[in-house]
């Protein structure tokens, strides 16, 4: 998900000036007649003390393992399917707010992925609508249309079209919000497809450090995630919301901090040029102690229920 | 005058990012998505615009087992980009460079590990600069036993 625009303040000042200077000039109708590949290319002389300035801007982005891959993680780690661990689809009547319906579209997002991981069809397809209203409430246009519904509906044994049809909407909620001058609330989306992601894993452990080491091990390197997730809420904590949401997520990195990721071996990288594949080792040791796991556990679940509520 | 040439030149890279950003959302779904292969999107959205000589970063965690194809998508005027695969400490993992500037490559880490995508748009030798819309997508590997 994009992120932090590390652009000088001179750059978003022009924005701004430029934006009602030339658009008042009539550009846009003039934009109007050119091809598709216009709109999306331009060329501007420059010189070059301009063009030095400019270079040394740098764009960040902070990409989170989104609802679908988090999915992906817990299966693979050979958990089962659980229910009774999904946002209640009754609680969408509970989302009002801007900030509830972002942050339940992301919880709702996560629950679809995992539903459609485990081939629970018909949950999926509920879990699907209520993301729809969840959109549509703000104001995501065609995020998931009527045609959409239908699609999924007609491939409920087709899991690679479901996941498709999963990663697009995704997608379309996070491009329309961040292009719309929204990006805040395209990060609240995130961080409840994370918080749920993080929930289900965790919940899915039963609560036991030796029942699945896999998952265990999984949710341990979500310490990693937790940093990309801090830093792009970061760039954001001047809204209010955001703030106050990232004061909890820290509170969740006070019990990360005492999870322990040591790299015991130097990185090292094999490409393989015929198939176009790099494999990247490193051999890793993880430690958390049974204290900090059920302290861990208590946080997301707290975190999530006052998601949810 | 040169300061008015500047000022005009920010202005114009400014107008030209914040009025063309939009476009670049049917970009990275038309074009950038179709790139993933058999690879599932991972439903990640990044794309914006880059001018020459311009740079970004990505980061991202890797997980173990799990096999990722990043595919970078640029509109065809601008000029390749160098994208290399670092990960904390600077280690250069992978060089597009030394693969024809290839924009798409698969990646598969033994043990998870937080990595970062570097890249740069190429310059040309020219007075002008070209901008455009810039995509990285993220594909994930589908499990073998999926159901058809």
């Amino acid at each position: 998900m994009r992120s932090k625009l590390t652009r000088p303040f001179l750059y978003f000042f022009s924005i701004l000036l430029s934006v009602s200077i030339i658009s008042s000039c009539g550009l846009g109708s003039k934009k109007d007649k050119t091809s598709e590949e216009d709109k999306i290319v331009e060329s501007v002389s420059a010189d070059g003390k301009v063009l030095d300035d400019f270079k040394k801007s740098k764009l960040i982005f902070y990409s989170l393992p989104s609802p679908l891959e988090t999915a992906m993680l817990i299966k693979r780690a050979g958990a089962t399917y659980n229910e009774e661990l999904l946002n209640d689809l009754e609680n969408i009547d509970k989302y009002v707010t801007n900030k509830q319906m972002a942050l339940n579209l992301g919880v709702y997002s996560a629950d679809l992925s995992y539903t459609s991981l485990f081939d629970q069809t018909q949950s999926s397809i509920k879990y699907m609508a209520n993301t729809k209203k969840l959109a549509e409430g703000l104001g995501i246009m065609n995020a998931i249309d009527e045609e959409t519904m239908k699609k999924l509906e007609n491939n409920m044994n087709n899991r690679d079209v479901m996941m498709d049809i999963i990663s697009e909407t995704f997608m379309t909620s996070n491009a329309y919000l961040t292009e719309n001058d929204r990006p805040a609330i395209a990060v609240m989306v995130l961080v409840g497809g994370w918080v749920e992601g993080l929930y289900l894993a965790t919940r899915l452990t039963n609560g036991s450090l030796e029942n699945n080491k896999r998952l265990i091990e999984r949710i341990i390197y979500q310490k990693l995630s937790l940093y990309t997730v801090i830093n792009l809420m970061e760039e954001y904590k001047s809204n209010e919301e955001i703030a106050l949401l990232l004061d909890k997520v820290n509170e969740l990195k006070v019990i990360f901090d005492q999870v322990k990721i040591v790299n015991t071996s130097k990185v090292e990288a094999n490409t393989d040029e015929a198939s176009k594949v790099t494999t990247i080792k490193a051999d890793s040791e993880t430690y958390i102690s049974k204290d900090v796991f059920e302290k861990l556990l208590d946080k997301v679940e707290e975190i999530r229920t006052e998601f949810i509520s | 005058m040169l300061a008015l040439k500047r000022v005009i030149l920010f202005l114009s890279i400014a107008f030209f990012a914040s009025t063309v950003s939009a476009q670049c959302f049917s970009f990275a779904k038309n074009i950038g998505k179709s790139k993933l292969g058999d690879f599932v999107h991972d439903g990640n959205y990044n794309a914006t615009i880059l001018s020459e000589g311009e740079k970004a970063e990505l980061f991202k965690t890797f997980f173990e087992g799990q096999k990722y194809r990043i595919s970078i998508s640029k509109i065809e005027q601008l000029p390749p980009i160098h994208f290399k695969l670092v990960n904390n400490d600077g280690v250069v993992l992978f060089d597009n460079k030394d693969h024809d500037y290839s924009l798409s490559w698969d990646f598969e880490v033994k043990s998870t590990q937080m990595l970062i995508v570097e890249m740069e748009v190429l310059e040309r030798q020219t007075e002008d600069i070209i901008s455009g819309c810039v995509a990285v997508l993220f594909g994930v590997e589908v499990e073998k036993d999926k159901k058809k």
